[in-house]
């Protein structure tokens, strides 16, 4: 790695692990997006096109259940995987959510509204990547049993009170809304329409980043890597 | 000039066919009854004799053609020779051939009272000879078997001159030996919707002039055909009844399935729609097993025991006339249609305090939007649909009772037979997962209230917030450049 021509350097962000795991997740969102919000807003001339044309109410649930099947296997290995690597490996947690974030949101609405001259210096991952990510991921566990019980619904009944049905059905269909809404609004802002990335965040296909990304987005962390080497 | 001449003897040769034609078919328009033909396979041939103990002696001949032609051609012999019939041949002796006369003109009276021919200035003086010792054969005037029609001017409409002969004891035999009583109740066609009408408006063919002798294989051969005059005013519910299960039966071959006279009778055609109950008896002739069941149900006893109009009666669900069967695909898709004529109807059930959500709570629902789209596939593709629980798979269809008459435990434990007949392992406790028609309250269904609630709240939060951050965000992006 050179140090001259610094800002053309690429950094490497990202393993292949992650980037196949972001295209499962993507892939299955999409078809649960699209086979869910049209069985829950069924009135929809729209819904009932997607629905007839994909074979009918009973193929788009069967779509539905095994898509939603990738997303959990994706979820826990996503949590497994996590786990061991904190645990054995020494992976640094740097999801987690810890004080300096609140300040980093202080600072950022004083930023914003022209208080302060610079962004908040964010580490490895900012307090609004975090915020997505713990969303989707509460979110994600919320969702999956939620939809286990749904699709059982005989034979969870056999050890809860009935009542859970509609309520995993409520928990089920308002949590997704509130993924899709995260997804939709802050995410696809965040890596597609936000100037600061427009056309598109490559970073998590193909594995690199910036150096000059890094420096304006992520500078604690360009510091702790070079302060190391 | 040959072509011509061929085409003229072409049609000559038309015409006589014709002619004969028409001959032959307006002779065959009067069939006599199997009794009248065993009678003219002797009578209608010269020879017989019969002697009388003066030595006066008459021909027993009978001029079938002649006949033909008589008032009396739709009669049997033995309607006038009362003695006689197919088995039976008396040996009668009579002094001379005049007692013959006298004798045999007192059957006329059957038909035509004594008391009714001295209205008329003719017959009263003629009959008031009679005391005198001089009676006046009626066959002396009209002649025996040839007797024709009196001017029609003797009536004052049609109906007085059918009722002429069809208030007497008439009645007509079928080829299975039994026979119908062609008597008809004045008082009944009176009181019938039908009364300003002409007996020929139903009874199409017969007149003052017409009577055509028609043979049939039953009684209910007669009344099936006579139902198919009630179309030519009837059209419309003739082409739905068309389309019904009964036409279907019928026109498979069993017999047993009603016509139109089945339901609405025949001479005494009453209005419908005053009581409903009046209407559920007629179908109560066949269906008793599923009307016993109604009157026990929550509708039946309100219609029985309150008279309450409002409650559904059979044609309510099964249609009057274009009835389909109930036990089809078509049928079960129809069904919380019939049910929200009424249960989202608020002018008609919320007297009764019950909810009109019932129709919506079920339509959102699991059960209610698969079969919103099973009947959208149906169709579009015609993709043959899978079961799916209906209004009816819960309630019953005519024993449906009220869950307001049993406690609460009851309704529950009834409801689990009812789940499990589709899902076989359910629990207990799992109708609980269906929450009853009720939209979640405070009161009802807490968990799922308190959980929309925390949604409701924190959704719209959660994405101001998210729409705030990107806009401030584009802003200073803006700024700083």
């Amino acid at each position: 790695m050179t140090m001259d021509n610094t800002d053309n350097i690429k950094i490497r962000r990202f393993s292949a692990f992650r980037i196949v795991e972001h295209w499962g997740y993507m892939l299955a969102f999409v078809l649960l997006a699209i086979t869910g919000l049209s069985q829950k807003f069924y009135y929809l001339d729209v819904s009932t096109w997607v629905i007839l044309h994909s074979g009918g109410i009973d193929y788009v649930r069967l779509i539905h259940r095994y898509t939603g099947i990738i997303f959990s296997v994706a979820t826990f290995m996503h949590i497994i995987v996590g786990i061991i690597g904190i645990t054995l490996k020494k992976w640094t947690p740097s999801m987690l959510i810890n004080k300096k974030d609140f300040s980093d949101v202080v600072h950022n609405i004083r930023y914003y509204l022209g208080v302060e001259d610079h962004q908040a210096t964010c580490d490895r991952y900012s307090y609004r990547q975090k915020f997505e990510y713990w969303g989707v991921l509460i979110g994600a566990v919320i969702i999956i049993f939620s939809g286990v019980a749904l699709w059982f619904p005989v034979f969870i009944t056999q050890f809860l009170p009935g009542e859970v049905i509609p309520a995993a059905k409520v928990l089920h269909t308002n949590q997704a809304i509130l993924i899709f809404i995260m997804i939709a609004l802050l995410h696809i802002y965040n890596s597609i329409f936000s100037p600061e990335v427009f056309p598109l965040d490559t970073s998590i296909f193909t594995g690199h980043i910036s150096r000059e990304r890094m420096a304006r987005e992520h500078p604690a962390e360009l510091e702790k890597m070079e302060g190391k080497q | 000039m040959r072509c011509p001449k061929i085409i003229i003897f072409i049609q000559l040769f038309i015409i006589v066919f014709m002619i004969i034609f028409i001959r032959q078919a307006m002779a065959e328009d009067i069939i006599f009854s199997d009794e009248g033909q065993r009678c003219l396979e002797c009578h209608s041939k010269h020879g017989l004799i019969k002697k009388f103990e003066n030595g006066e002696s008459a021909e027993a001949f009978v001029d079938a053609d002649k006949f033909k032609t008589s008032v009396h051609n739709s009669l049997n012999c033995s309607d006038c020779h009362t003695d006689f019939s197919a088995d039976n041949h008396p040996q009668r002796r009579f002094r001379s051939k005049e007692q013959y006369k006298i004798k045999s003109s007192l059957v006329c009276r059957k038909c035509h009272p004594r008391e009714e021919n001295k209205a008329k200035s003719l017959h009263d003086k003629l009959l008031s000879e009679e005391y005198e010792g001089k009676p006046h054969p009626c066959t002396n005037c009209h002649s025996t078997h040839s007797i024709t029609a009196v001017s029609k001017k003797t009536y004052k409409n049609e109906g007085q001159y059918c009722m002429k002969c069809h208030t007497q004891n008439l009645s007509m035999e079928f080829k299975d030996g039994k026979t119908q009583m062609l008597t008809t109740d004045v008082s009944l066609l009176l009181t019938s919707v039908h009364k300003s009408l002409n007996c020929s408006d139903c009874h199409f063919g017969f007149s003052n002039s017409q009577h055509p002798q028609r043979n049939f294989k039953s009684k209910r051969a007669f009344s099936i055909a006579n139902s198919e005059t009630c179309r030519r005013c009837h059209y419309d519910k003739y082409a739905k009844e068309m389309e019904s299960i009964h036409y279907t039966v019928l026109s498979q071959g069993n017999l047993n399935a009603p016509v139109c006279t089945d339901c609405h009778g025949s001479h005494l055609i009453l209005s419908s729609g005053k009581e409903k109950s009046y209407i559920t008896q007629r179908c109560q002739k066949c269906h008793t097993e599923a009307y016993e069941t109604y009157a026990k149900s929550v509708h039946g006893k309100a219609l029985f025991d309150e008279h309450n109009q409002d409650v559904p009666i059979c044609i309510d669900c099964h249609l009057a006339h274009n009835i389909k069967n109930p036990l089809t695909q078509d049928y079960r898709e129809m069904i919380p249609d019939m049910c929200s004529n009424c249960h989202a109807n608020k002018d008609i059930v919320s007297k009764y305090g019950l909810s009109t959500d019932v129709v919506k709570t079920y339509l959102s629902d699991f059960h209610g939007i698969t079969l919103g789209f099973y009947i959208k596939q149906r169709e579009e593709f015609n993709r043959p649909a899978r079961l799916i629980a209906v209004c009816t798979d819960c309630h019953g269809t005519h024993n449906i009772i009220s869950t307001r008459s049993m406690a609460p435990a009851v309704v529950k434990a009834n409801l689990v037979k009812r789940c499990q007949q589709c899902h076989k392992d359910a629990a207990k406790n799992f109708p609980d997962a269906w929450l009853s028609h009720y939209t979640p309250t405070p009161d009802h269904a807490s968990m799922i209230f308190i959980i929309n609630l925390i949604y409701s709240i924190f959704t719209p939060i959660m994405v101001t917030g998210i729409i705030l951050q990107i806009l401030l965000h584009i802003w200073r992006y803006a700024v700083n450049r």
